[in-house]
């Protein structure tokens, strides 16, 4: 078994995240060999022969592109691994402004450089929009979360080395979570930062936005539990996934007024920062965007015109 | 016109490029290091509610995400007028310990230590972590036991070992219980003994190399307390080469000491001190500047190093050493904070109403040096500006320099052979560059060495692919 791992435009972390199997990565090794990693090893150029390839991040530029191209022809099944080659990831956010605005900004416009700095040009230019792996190629597994949690790779590691099938769940965030639902009579949305959450009961019963309800499981419901709102690092919940007509933003509106028994058009006024708040991690995802309901679309600058 | 490539260079977070242009004689006449590609979370946080900032930025990088975790919330305190309560503060504090351990431990037996345990020389298939878990598996695992001590740490107490999430403005969202600070001490102790054993390793293993490759003569920048080593919070510091003081700052008086200029060629920024002065961050700044590290095996060792390399030490490789310094410090702050009686108290939250300041600058010491992240806000407490200074734009001078120096003696007749190419990856690596984190960057591919001949202007001339299998082209 010929194992790859090949970082797109990624954070390095879900690398790490194969690293954090620690000793048991050891059990991995003496069953697979890794052909192909240049975060720990000197090979420069995937071989061919790939058994399972695992890609990393998202697709921003023509190299990322070209890549991923050359992975996928080299391997014989390939796993997008972590949020970023599943649905664009935080990368995706960059749509939000066109590249001409970000490269002024960071160039010319931060508080330590000069109005006059230079903006680089001999260097490879951006794609016109990011994208998520399966956008581009053909993707036989995907692995969620950002980056995907120990306790399952532990998991899904070995049996995708084995070929063993293995069942895993599908459930929301909310299905791991202990929380109870409390009183939510005068609901209000609060910002997360405001107060300090009760341990006991639900964070969104609470007035906080908490995506556990529509973003995907395991991960243990690891922030509910640490008092803090969900924020959709594993991406969107199955139900969304399958169905055109629900989306993270709709459901989770029809969510709070399921709770509330307030009118969604008076939630929706409430709501604030959609796009840093609802659509940090699958922005840069077609899947999403081609819904006909998402706000993706109102919410992205960089078009293919 | 040729082009040689080494793409990409391997051993590295994240990914850039080394461009090496020849003169007609077929000898180097510049190096640069060229990073490829930007991610633009300056741009992109603007909009953002300000509280979204810790949670969205450590997503710049998977290697020191605990990092940008706290430099954010450091921000976001000030922006909401927070004062953490105690308990809460040395919660941070281990986490950012824990933040050093696990990448320091990475790049010392990971990435660096396969270049000097089995050879800089040797064939490319070995020199690696995997090569070194056929050579030596008891110190493979010793690593990975290490390493694991960071990563369960930031867990308990940052809710996740990679991207944390429970540094919260005013605090912290959870309390350590007993049950886990008992055993995570257990396992720092372990982790310490670990530490101790590998200085041993650590101390002499470079004796066999040429220390004084790719050297640079920089001034340096680091936070110390009281001069005194201390990478969560303190007074930013700088001196110059010969180590006279250039002047010190908190806050947003960073922009009065700090300025960033780019070039054509590179997606990240460049930094210099504001009468001109190029410095460097990271471990081994840190080490030049500090009067002590605090702990007594750290401190030992740290007597031991500058016994070996001096007071100011410029020498990149010696970073390796500077790095496993404070690695064992903060494998002894850890067992500290764990046996501190007030880590597991439960004041650790100081509710926040709302924006109480304009402006928020946070500034910590990451693994790989000084990290500043700075908000300006809209009275709702919506992000209007934001700027970052990572640790690799502060060290991107002094590694485009040090590529520099590295190239000229081994490119012969044009040619760069592979082992040739590994010395100035190297080199590279003692800087232990995240480029994730330069550009807070979606990284490029990697870091391909390009050599491109000068002379008749018009275009960069033919790029040679490696062929299939090829480590390097020539």
């Amino acid at each position: 078994m010929k194992i790859a791992i090949e970082e797109l435009a990624s954070c390095s972390g879900c690398t790490i995240a194969i690293l954090d199997l620690h000793e048991a990565l050891l059990d991995v090794l003496g069953k697979a060999e890794i052909v192909y990693a240049p975060v720990i090893m000197d090979v420069k150029e995937p071989p061919e022969g790939i058994d399972l390839a695992f890609v990393t991040g998202a697709v921003r530029n023509e190299e990322n592109k070209e890549r991923l191209r050359k992975i996928r022809k080299r391997a014989k099944t390939v796993v997008a691994l972590g949020t970023c080659a599943c649905y664009g990831g935080i990368s995706g956010l960059s749509m939000l402004f066109n590249k001409e605005d970000m490269f002024n900004y960071v160039f010319r416009g931060v508080e330590t450089v000069r109005p006059d700095g230079v903006i680089p040009k001999d260097v490879p230019p951006f794609l016109y929009r990011a994208f998520a792996v399966g956008d581009i190629e053909k993707v036989d597994y995907y692995i969620t979360g950002c980056p995907p949690k120990e306790m399952y790779l532990k998991k899904i590691l070995p049996a995708l080395v084995s070929g063993e099938p293995l069942a895993l769940s599908k459930k929301s965030v909310c299905s791991e979570c202990d929380r109870v639902m409390g009183a939510h009579e005068h609901w209000q949305l609060k910002r997360r930062y405001e107060g300090v959450p009760d341990r006991d009961h639900c964070l969104l019963g609470q007035g906080y936005l908490c995506l556990g309800a529509v973003t995907f499981g395991r991960c243990g419901a690891s922030c509910p539990h640490s008092n803090v709102p969900c924020h959709g690092c594993n991406g969107p919940s199955l139900d969304i996934l399958r169905e055109p007509c629900r989306d993270i933003y709709n459901m989770m509106i029809r969510r709070i007024a399921d709770l509330t028994d307030k009118p969604e058009a008076e939630i929706e006024k409430q709501i604030y920062d959609v796009a840093h708040t609802f659509y940090p991690f699958t922005i840069g995802s077609l899947i999403m965007e081609d819904k006909g309901i998402s706000k993706i679309r109102d919410l992205i600058k960089e078009r293919n015109v | 016109m040729t082009e040689l490539r080494i793409t990409p260079v391997t051993r590295l977070e994240g990914h850039a490029q080394v461009r090496i242009t020849l003169n007609s004689g077929n000898e180097v006449e510049r190096a640069h290091f060229n990073v490829m590609e930007l991610r633009g979370f300056e741009k992109f946080l603007i909009g953002a509610a300000v509280e979204e900032a810790p949670r969205i930025t450590p997503r710049i990088c998977g290697i020191c995400p605990t990092s940008h975790h706290l430099a954010s919330v450091k921000a976001v305190d000030a922006i909401l007028g927070a004062e953490p309560p105690e308990t809460a503060r040395k919660l941070r504090e281990l986490l950012n310990h824990a933040q050093y351990i696990h990448s320091h431990a990475i790049h010392f037996f990971m990435l660096a230590a396969p270049d000097f345990l089995v050879g800089h020389d040797a064939p490319a298939a070995d020199r690696s972590v995997i090569g070194i878990a056929k050579k030596d598996p008891g110190l493979a695992k010793k690593a990975i036991e290490v390493r694991k001590l960071g990563q369960r740490i930031t867990e308990a107490v940052g809710g996740k070992p990679i991207h944390p999430s429970n540094a919260v403005p005013g605090g912290m969202s959870r309390p350590l219980d007993e049950t886990a600070r008992g055993n995570l001490l257990a396992m720092a102790k372990g982790g310490l003994a670990i530490a101790k054993e590998g200085w041993e390793l650590a101390r002499t293993m470079m004796d066999g190399t040429d220390l004084t490759l790719g050297t640079v003569e920089t001034g340096f920048l680091a936070m110390t307390k009281e001069k005194k080593y201390s990478p969560y919070e303190g007074t930013v510091e700088t001196m110059g080469k010969d180590r006279s003081p250039l002047g010190s700052f908190t806050g947003a008086d960073y922009t009065k000491h700090i300025t960033e200029f780019s070039e054509d060629w590179s997606y990240l920024k460049f930094t210099k001190l504001a009468n001109g002065t190029f410095y460097r961050v990271g471990p081994q700044a840190r080490l030049n500047i500090c009067s002590s590290m605090g702990t007594p095996i750290a401190d030992a060792a740290l007597k031991e190093y500058r016994g070996k390399f001096g007071e100011t030490v410029q020498a990149p490789l010696a970073c390796n050493l500077a790095r496993y310094v404070e690695f064992l410090a903060s494998c002894e702050r850890v067992v500290e904070l764990l046996e501190d009686p007030a880590i597991t108290g439960t004041n650790i939250r100081a509710p926040v109403a709302g924006v109480k300041a304009a402006r928020g600058v946070g500034i910590i010491e990451a693994p790989r040096g000084t990290l500043i992240h700075d908000y300006m806000v809209n009275e709702k407490g919506f992000i209007e500006r934001c700027n970052l200074i990572v640790a690799t734009c502060q060290n991107n001078y002094a590694i485009d320099r040090s590529v520099e120096a590295v190239a000229k003696p081994l490119v012969k007749d044009g040619k760069l052979p592979e082992a040739a190419a590994n010395r100035i990856e190297m080199v590279i690596r003692s800087y232990d560059p995240c480029i994730s984190c330069a550009t807070h960057a979606i990284g490029r591919r990697a870091w391909p060495i390009e050599i491109v001949r000068s002379g008749d202007g018009a275009g960069k001339g033919e790029t040679l692919r490696p062929h299939e299998g090829d480590d390097l082209l020539c």
